[in-house]
């Protein structure tokens, strides 16, 4: 948790860094100068700063640094830059780099490098998912906004309002950025359990079927020993005697198919049900549910009268212990406390004050309705010329 | 002909029917009557597409609902065919009937052999065609025009606008050239006259692609109704042509290509931008709602589904992070640079699509969603960009399908990259094959849509693998066997030399050189006593060229030299084609040739040798796959997994049905005679696996012959052919006549009347006793297949 605090607090010195000569950062990188650095590396796997090819050293790695971008060996990295930060060896590139921060880069096009750079960035921040949203089309509409932020970061259109819209976002929203954290870190780890899970059952089926089939072969063998033992031991008609083999040879082959199939599709079964998982753990953090209540929470309880366990009334003893009944459901209690409620039931309602309320409705809506006549009657009218 | 099937009247163009015929019919009718699937082999030459057609026109003119029949076949010579015996059956129709009926039938075929535009019709590519007649016919250009602007339009596509839509052509059967020469007449496009007119068509014949590629089927075939019937013929490599439709396979090279797509798509934005920003306004407003429109997606069940744009997908809005024209360019160029990056591993990598789309999240953050529905919204960029040169955007079009494909699908497909061509090479050219493992998802929309449909060929067995491989249920099954008056073809399996060496093509000992010997022995015994014709078939190019070379050595090809000219089937198709064409001088010159080809090549396919022009067909070797393919590696995992088809089942099954595609070659009629020669160890026990009607023409005994015994039969056989045949043998026995047709009918409705009888009276007799014998011995197996489980 306190890791996850830290983070967005952790990106602002970055951020800033960024903000200040962003302006400046993506004319250089529109630059003419760069794009033929780039251009140039792709065709020769030479270093641009000692000059050493791949060709002589097989084992040179390339690396590049998030500030610039620009791409050197490994040794000449380590060269210049293990005392400490260090200007760009490149000429015309006067950043200060860090050792720490250059890596190997995964995309041939430094553009895509930088860009996914950024988007990493936002994605950290913007990680809502499709379940926070009421409509689809809600959803859509946010992530229409957040590629927009990010597509003027990556092309530098109006980059300090866009940086000051991450910021605000991120600050306003910490809480649940972290708890959308949590969550996909939770689903990957789901989905890695459960690709493992398919994974280890079609292994499984492979060996099933591998079982299978070395059976298969053992009665073969079997089969055909048989015929010939009995060739040997019954006197008959041989044809016959190969024949019958034969005949039990494809059935046993026949009845073994369809019993293989079963296991694997109650497995799949078994699999989606645990796809349901991520749903239901979300529900939970939802309100809890409360007890069903019929008439909209309105409940009557019985004011007047609080009812026993047993009451002792002769006519009815049968009834609650005769099997007969209670399998039906009777219960005695529902018994007792249905009388109670008929008894008292005409208690506290008092019948005028409803009845006056009553007619003051019944002659509002009767007017009303004469009115709606009145105002139906004009428009027949009106349909008819 | 005419005669009934129950109350059905079937007019049938020629004056004798075969037997098989007759119980195809049947058997298609009780399909189309039920409305369900089914998969039928009839023996290839007895007629099969005349059958068929005459019996689904019978009932189309029948029945109110006049069910439109879709006829799908291979190549455009089988399609011309077909069109030709339609053309015939309604002539026959006609006179028969007294009047012409209201009927109208189309073939279908690609611009390349329908345009008539003076300079467009020259280009030699197929999709340089495509791509310049778009651009002379698309709306926006048309558009343009009515503005004023300058602009070409082609006057043949246009000329159609002034006709009455519904009416572009007369009633008839329109074959290719029929169509060409009225397009001509009346200055109208063909191929647009044929595409339009599809909707008004009673019959529409094509190629399978239109159905099953998902991009041509969403543009020709999706507005079909539920209750066309449709056929698929020679269908045998059905299941693989779903798959390729669905494969995809990506190259450096296209990815450069595709780079550049995204780059001039860029370009193109920022210009419509200055010039004309509310179109791409007007698109984004498009796009909030979702991709089709408002109207279409009311009317849920008026298209086919297709398989690259599933149906949830069209009802839903396109994710807002592609909403915007710039957005969604960066998102396909950050995919393709993805994509970059991975070709540059160096070893195999085979993942699923899970995997895939799992790591591409970590490294680019593109999600699953949006990759969803990169085809359709490159489709409407593209269409919004009115882009003409649609052919320069083919690559990052393949992308994007690739895209959706990979995001649709977490089962059925594989990604695999090959870094390095072949085992030996040292530099790499990577490829990255997106592959289809599940043929039935190519086809499942087809099957969906449409009630009826008809899987049919000369070689289709095992018929319950189709079923299978293609997830649909058949209501009926049925493989007919040939009925001959007399032994017309001689099918025998060699597994011996006259050394009593076996001769197999299995690797341990196919460069053996007494194996190779015996081949050659095989070839020059059958050369020698063939006439005419001789066409061998080999596994593979590599061991064709192989034994080819060992022969030389041997001087085996000089003594078959002396009796046959030798001609050898390539790769390229021009130089095939010219060696089929001195074959066919050869062998009608009296001179004789052997062809040597390849088992899975182009003539193995669609070459007929009827007649003189194959006389014996030689299987040497069983044309298995190359099985060290990490593609089919995968495809038969999947099977296994899903399907419960063994990898051994399967590789067999592929085998054989390539060894009978080459067997059929040679007897392509009843009156035409040949022997077909299946010439290693291993077919013996796959016989069962042959087509029926092959398989009961191969008696026991010669099923295990050496050279010299399989010359000695051939001699035989090929004296007996030699005999002159009177046609009269044939009546009643394999071709019937109206008086036969109705004497069998006649057997079958009393043999019908008799089992009921024979029922009844079991009942009456109070049933079980009479059929107590067979019902113990069902339970007695029953108890034994139970006891051995
Ligand atoms: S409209 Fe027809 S004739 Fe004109 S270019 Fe296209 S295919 Fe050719
Ligand atoms: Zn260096
Ligand atoms: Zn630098």
């Amino acid at each position: 948790m306190s890791r996850a605090v830290q983070r967005p607090g952790g990106a602002a010195p970055k951020r800033t860094e960024i903000t200040d000569d962003g302006g400046e950062f993506h004319s250089y990188f529109d630059s003419p100068e760069l794009r033929n650095v780039h251009k140039t590396d792709k065709t020769s796997d030479i270093c641009p700063v000692c000059k050493s090819s791949r060709y002589l050293n097989p084992q040179m790695k390339f690396l590049v640094n998030p500030e610039c971008y620009h791409k050197m060996c490994e040794s000449c990295v380590d060269r210049i830059f293990s005392s400490g930060p260090a200007p760009c060896p490149i000429a015309g590139c006067r950043r200060t780099l860090r050792k720490a921060k250059f890596r190997a880069q995964t995309f041939e096009d430094v553009f895509v490098e930088r860009e996914v750079d950024i988007r990493r960035r936002v994605a950290k921040v913007f990680n809502r998912c499709e379940e926070d949203f009421e409509t689809l089309l809600d959803y859509n509409d946010y992530l229409n906004d957040v590629e927009d932020i990010t597509y003027n970061l990556i092309n530098g259109i109006d980059v300090e309002a866009s940086e000051k819209k991450l910021q605000g976002y991120a600050e306003a929203n910490r809480q649940l950025i972290d708890d959308n954290e949590n969550r996909a870190r939770k689903a990957a780890t789901t989905y890695a359990a459960r690709q493992a899970q398919v994974k280890e059952q079609s292994r499984l089926r492979r060996e099933a079927n591998m079982r299978e089939e070395e059976r298969e072969r053992q009665e073969r063998l079997e089969g055909q020993r048989n015929i010939i033992n009995q060739l040997a031991s019954r006197d008959g008609d041989a044809e016959q005697i190969v024949r019958e083999g034969q005949i039990g040879l494809k059935r046993r082959h026949k009845t073994a198919i369809p019993d293989r199939r079963k296991p694997s599709a109650s497995a799949t079964k078994a699999e989606d049900g645990k796809l349901l998982y991520r749903g239901l753990k979300k529900k939970t953090e939802v309100e809890p549910e409360r007890p069903f209540s019929p008439y909209a929470g309105l409940r009557i309880a019985n004011e007047y009268s609080v009812v026993q366990d047993h009451y002792d009334a002769p006519w009815l003893s049968f009834a609650w212990q005769d099997e007969r009944y209670l399998a039906g459901g009777f219960k005695i209690g529902d018994f007792y406390s249905r009388v109670f409620s008929e008894a008292f039931a005409g208690l506290s309602v008092f019948v005028d004050e409803e009845v006056a309320g009553r007619n003051l409705t019944g002659s509002f809506s009767a007017t009303e309705g004469a009115v709606a006549a009145a105002d139906q009657d004009v428009n027949m009218s009106d349909d008819i010329f | 002909m005419r005669f009934f099937i129950d109350q059905l009247e079937v007019l049938f163009p020629y004056p004798r029917i075969y037997p098989e015929q007759y119980a195809y019919m049947c058997d298609l009718k009780k399909t189309l009557d039920s409305s369900g699937h089914c998969v039928l082999e009839m023996p290839s030459g007895t007629g099969k597409t005349v059958s068929l057609l005459s019996l689904i026109i019978a009932y189309q003119q029948h029945y109110p609902e006049a069910r439109k029949l879709i006829y799908c076949s291979r190549t455009m010579s089988e399609i011309e065919k077909a069109l030709a015996e339609l053309k015939a059956l309604m002539k026959y129709r006609t006179e028969q009937l007294g009047y012409e009926e209201e009927f109208r039938a189309v073939g279908l075929s690609s611009r390349k052999n329908l345009c008539l535009h003076p300079s467009v019709k020259r280009e030699k590519s197929g999709s340089v065609v495509d791509a310049r007649c778009r651009s002379l016919t698309a709306g926006f250009v048309k558009e343009k025009k009515e503005r004023g602007e300058d602009v070409d339009l082609c006057i043949y596509h246009e000329n159609l606008d002034l006709l009455e839509p519904s009416n572009l052509i007369p009633t008839g059967v329109w074959t290719i050239d029929g169509l060409l020469r009225y397009g001509e007449d009346k200055k109208q496009c063909p191929y647009f006259t044929a595409r339009r007119m599809m909707q008004f068509c009673n019959v529409i014949i094509y190629s399978y692609h239109y159905l099953l590629d998902p991009k041509i089927a969403e543009r020709v075939s999706k507005e079909f109704s539920k209750d066309c019937i449709v056929v698929f013929d020679e269908a045998h490599n059905i299941d693989n042509v779903c798959i390729e439709s669905l494969s995809i396979d990506i190259t450096e090279d296209s990815l450069r290509k595709a780079t550049r797509g995204a780059n001039n798509l860029d370009r193109k934005i920022t210009e419509m931008k200055s010039t004309d920003a509310a179109k791409l306004q007007n698109e984004y407003a498009k796009l909030v709602e979702g991709l089709r429109d408002a109207g279409e997606q009311r009317d849920e069940g008026a298209f086919m589904a297709n398989p690259a744009l599933p149906d949830d997908l069209l009802k839903e809005a396109v994710p807002g992070n592609i909403r915007r024209a710039e957005h969604f360019v960066s998102f396909l160029k950050r995919f393709i640079e993805y994509l970059k990056t991975r070709m540059k591993v160096h070893h195999v990598i085979s993942e699923t699509p899970p995997s895939f789309l799992q790591h591409l999240k970590e490294l680019t953050f593109i999600e699953k969603k949006p990759l969803r529905f990169c085809a359709e919204r490159l489709t409407s960029l593209v269409r919004t960009l009115e882009l003409t040169n649609i052919e320069d955007y083919k690559p990052l079009q393949e992308v994007a399908t690739f895209a959706t494909l990979v995001a649709t699908y977490d089962t059925g497909f594989v990604l695999i990259l090959e870094p390095y061509e072949s085992e030996t090479a040292q530099v790499p050219n990577p490829i990255l094959h997106f592959t289809c493992l599940d043929a039935a998802i190519a086809i499942k929309p087809v099957f969906d849509r449409f009630s009826s449909v008809i899987i049919t060929s000369g070689t289709i067995s095992p018929l319950e693998m189709y079923p299978r491989m293609l997830g649909f249920t058949a209501v009926v099954q049925e493989s007919y066997t040939m009925t001959l008056a007399r032994k017309s073809f001689l099918p025998m399996i060699v597994t011996r030399g006259s050394d009593q060496g076996t001769i197999s093509s299995g690797f341990q000992i196919r460069n053996d050189p007494s194996v190779v010997r015996n081949y050659g022995n095989l070839l020059t015994e059958f050369c020698k006593l063939t006439p005419d014709g001789l066409v061998v078939f080999f596994p593979s190019y590599l061991y064709m060229e192989s034994i080819i070379s060992m022969w030389q050595g041997m001087a085996i090809l000089d003594t078959v030299w002396k009796h046959k000219l030798i001609l050898v089937e390539t790769p390229d198709s021009q130089e095939t084609a010219l060696a089929l064409e001195t074959f066919r001088a050869a062998c009608s010159n009296g001179r004789g040739a052997v062809l040597l080809c390849v088992a899975r090549g182009k003539v193995s396919e669609g070459i007929d040798f009827d007649h003189h022009y194959g006389r014996t067909v030689l299987c040497i070797g069983v044309p298995f796959q190359y099985t060290e393919s990490r593609i089919l590696k995968a495809r038969l995992q999947f099977m296994r997994e899903n399907y419960n088809i063994r990898e051994s089942d399967f590789l067999s099954f592929d085998a054989m049905r390539h060894a009978a595609q080459c067997l059929g070659r040679v007897l392509r009629g009843k009156d035409d005679y040949g022997i077909m020669v299946l010439a290693d160890r291993r077919f013996q026990k796959k016989r069962a696996q042959l087509p029926k009607w092959i398989n009961q023409a191969l008696p026991e005994a010669e099923t295990n012959l050496s050279v010299d015994q399989a010359t000695a039969v051939a001699k035989r056989f090929l004296r007996d052919m030699s005999v002159p045949f009177d046609g009269r043998f044939q009546e009643g026995v394999s071709t019937w006549s109206k008086a036969d047709l109705l004497r069998h009918k006649a057997k079958v409705e009393e043999d019908e009347l008799r089992v009921l009888r024979a029922e009844r009276e079991d009942v009456d007799m109070g049933g079980g006793d009479g059929g107590g014998d067979d019902g113990f011995d069902e339970v007695d197996e029953d108890a034994l297949a139970e006891m051995d489980l």
